[in-house]
């Protein structure tokens, strides 16, 4: 057998993986495309084809299905992509990071950390100063949960358990800040406690992707670092990593990041702890694989809820959040049940 | 005599009053299995982590390989020097391949460049290991010495001519312990400096070519296995009587426990 063929065959995932792609992309492309079509109103295929069309300048749409086909429903569906992949990807690396399957932005308060900036954000400059004022936020949060992260290092259950009454103390100061201001500046409690892409324009799409692309490079570049951490910490910095500096960078990364989806989008939570521990048996656990297909994953998880949330209560919208908690719910409980020791 | 890979000069290291390792001095040359031995809280292991570059020392100097440790990063440092020690993680998710792979990480600065040769460093660190069939096994289904092994390959494939081991046979039964301490040997024949921290007194005077005895943060004695592990002092520094022999069929020194009112 050939080197190359040998080290091949010695990877379980790999012929998972050659049908796992293909499959992410039709799925994502076919949940994106349903999304365009039901709603409040539906529009039937037919209508939404050429309003595509039309938009590269092929043919001629109706103004009725392009205003909300392109105006209301691409934007929101590009948008639950945009954060579904980013909070996938944010989860898979804190879960790497802190090696337990158990670590989520949201659980962790930096999603709760960075909506009190985002609202006062909001105040100050709409959409996009709730981005600017949630990418603050969300670092700040990350380098108090750093510190956490230095104190309790020994015991991960001891780092989810500090970053959920930290996710509690911050949900809580976001309604201090949301009740005292102009309600018709600032979105409502719930926009930002439960998530929400009622706000999605491409205004927001242009400014979150700019920040969320950067941070998402700089986070999958640090794949095999993550690799090596899974060994031990000090394995990973016998093998030449800096383990402080890439700690703090990738706290850093994954506080913008998850900053920006709160401007958006408020807190949308499970996401992270549940898409990585879905990917993980597909992909495999090397973090150059599960960290894209979190991503992928992430976005169709949230664009699927997204949909949901529209066509539950139609034509009233529930949260997008409720609708992933009410999956994700479940399955932190079960991975809390069964694993009953952690390892550092 | 060719340059040593490992100079280390009076090298001190405190916690706040107590001085766990004072001043010490230690070389060490390619093709060289060094033992350290000594008794609980001797100072072997903080030594050892000195050595590696975990802990900084409050005095005294040290180079490994030309580099200055102190002012090496973290890459730097991984190229010349590897660590082993016992009570690593033990559920890692990944293959047996990817943690043999991993040892190559200091050498992929450029990916393409060294992939081939990479390959060739993992498949033989993992022939000359005898873990080749575990190749597709999730390391933490591994038993205890398939895991000792695996680690034991991804030193190999780190390929660094100074490498540090803590108690490498900790857990495993006696022949999983031979075979660990015969691929030290084979990784010193391999143009490396091999350190080991070791509890086994009779492993040390067959399996070293000098052994270090350590006590209370000090070199006690330094020198051959028939130099250093003699009775009286073994059972003054370890407090507890022996008698040493010569080994049946080895021909080293067989050190036995006795008792003091023999």
């Amino acid at each position: 057998m050939t080197d190359e063929a040998w080290f091949k065959s010695a990877d379980p995932h790999s012929g998972r993986r050659a049908w796992f792609w293909p499959l992410a992309v039709v799925v994502a492309l076919g949940v994106a495309f349903v999304s365009l079509t039901l709603g409040a109103v539906n529009i039937p295929i037919s209508d939404v084809i050429p309003v595509l069309f039309a938009k590269v300048g092929l043919g001629e749409a109706s103004s009725q299905a392009e205003a909300v086909v392109w105006g209301i429903r691409m934007p929101r569906v590009l948008l639950g992509f945009l954060v579904g992949a980013t909070l996938g990807l944010v989860g898979a690396v804190l879960q790497g990071l802190l090696r337990n399957d158990l670590a989520d932005p949201q659980l962790l308060g930096i999603g709760p950390g960075a909506a009190i900036g985002a609202a006062i954000g909001a105040v100050a400059g709409g959409v996009r100063g709730a981005i600017a004022g949630g990418v603050v936020a969300g670092v700040i949060t990350s380098f108090a949960l750093r510190r956490l992260v230095r104190r309790f290092s020994i015991d991960p259950t001891r780092i989810i358990l500090s970053g959920v009454a930290l996710g509690a103390m911050l949900s809580a100061f976001v309604g201090f800040v949301v009740f005292g201001a102009d309600r018709s500046v600032v979105p409502p409690i719930e926009f930002w406690l439960l998530g929400s892409l009622s706000g999605a324009t491409w205004r927001a799409l242009g400014t979150a992707v700019v920040i969320l692309a950067i941070a998402a490079i700089g986070l999958l570049a640090g794949a095999r670092n993550l690799d090596l951490l899974a060994l031990g910490e000090s394995e990973a910095r016998h093998l030449g990593v800096d383990t402080d500096l890439v700690t703090t960078v990738t706290l850093i990364g994954c506080g913008a990041a998850v900053g920006a989806t709160v401007g958006v989008a408020g807190v949308v939570a499970f996401v992270g702890l549940l898409v990585p521990f879905l990917m993980r048996p597909i992909v495999g656990p090397r973090h150059r694989h599960l960290l894209g297909a979190s991503m992928i994953g992430g976005g169709v998880f949230v664009v699927l809820a997204d949909l949901l949330a529209r066509l539950v209560l139609s034509p009233v919208e529930i949260p997008v959040g409720l609708v992933t908690a009410v999956v994700g719910g479940p399955v932190f409980l079960w991975l809390l049940s069964r694993r009953s020791t952690y390892d550092a | 005599m060719p340059d040593p890979i490992l100079m280390a000069e009076s090298i001190t290291y405190r916690v706040g009053d107590a001085t766990l390792v004072d001043r010490i001095d230690l070389v060490g040359h390619r093709g060289e299995v060094i033992a350290i031995i000594g008794p609980n809280g001797a100072g072997k292991s903080t030594l050892l982590r000195v050595l590696a570059g975990d802990l900084l020392p409050d005095a005294g100097s040290l180079s490994v390989d030309g580099i200055d440790t102190r002012s090496a990063g973290p890459l730097e440092l991984a190229q010349v020097r590897s660590v082993m020690r016992s009570g690593g993680a033990s559920d890692i998710p990944f293959t047996a391949l990817a943690v043999v792979e991993m040892g190559r990480h200091p050498h992929r600065t450029d990916v393409d460049a060294s992939l081939s040769s990479d390959r060739s460093a993992i498949r033989s660190a993992m022939e000359r290991t005898d873990t080749l069939h575990l190749a597709g096994r999730v390391f933490a289904t591994l038993s205890g010495g398939e895991k000792t092994r695996v680690v034991m390959a991804r030193v190999f494939a780190q390929a660094a001519p100074l490498v540090l081991l803590d108690e490498p046979t900790i857990a495993l039964d006696v022949a999983h312990q031979e075979r660990v301490l015969r691929e030290m040997r084979q990784l010193a024949a391999h143009e490396a400096c091999v350190i080991a921290v070791l509890h086994d007194l009779n492993a040390a005077a067959f399996h070293a070519d000098r052994v270090v005895l350590m006590a209370e943060g000090t070199v006690r004695a330094e020198g051959s296995p028939v130099e250093v592990l003699r009775a009286e002092l073994l059972s003054d520094v370890y407090n507890q009587a022996m008698t040493v022999v010569e080994h049946p069929t080895r021909g080293c020194p067989l050190v036995l426990i006795t008792d003091a009112d023999r």
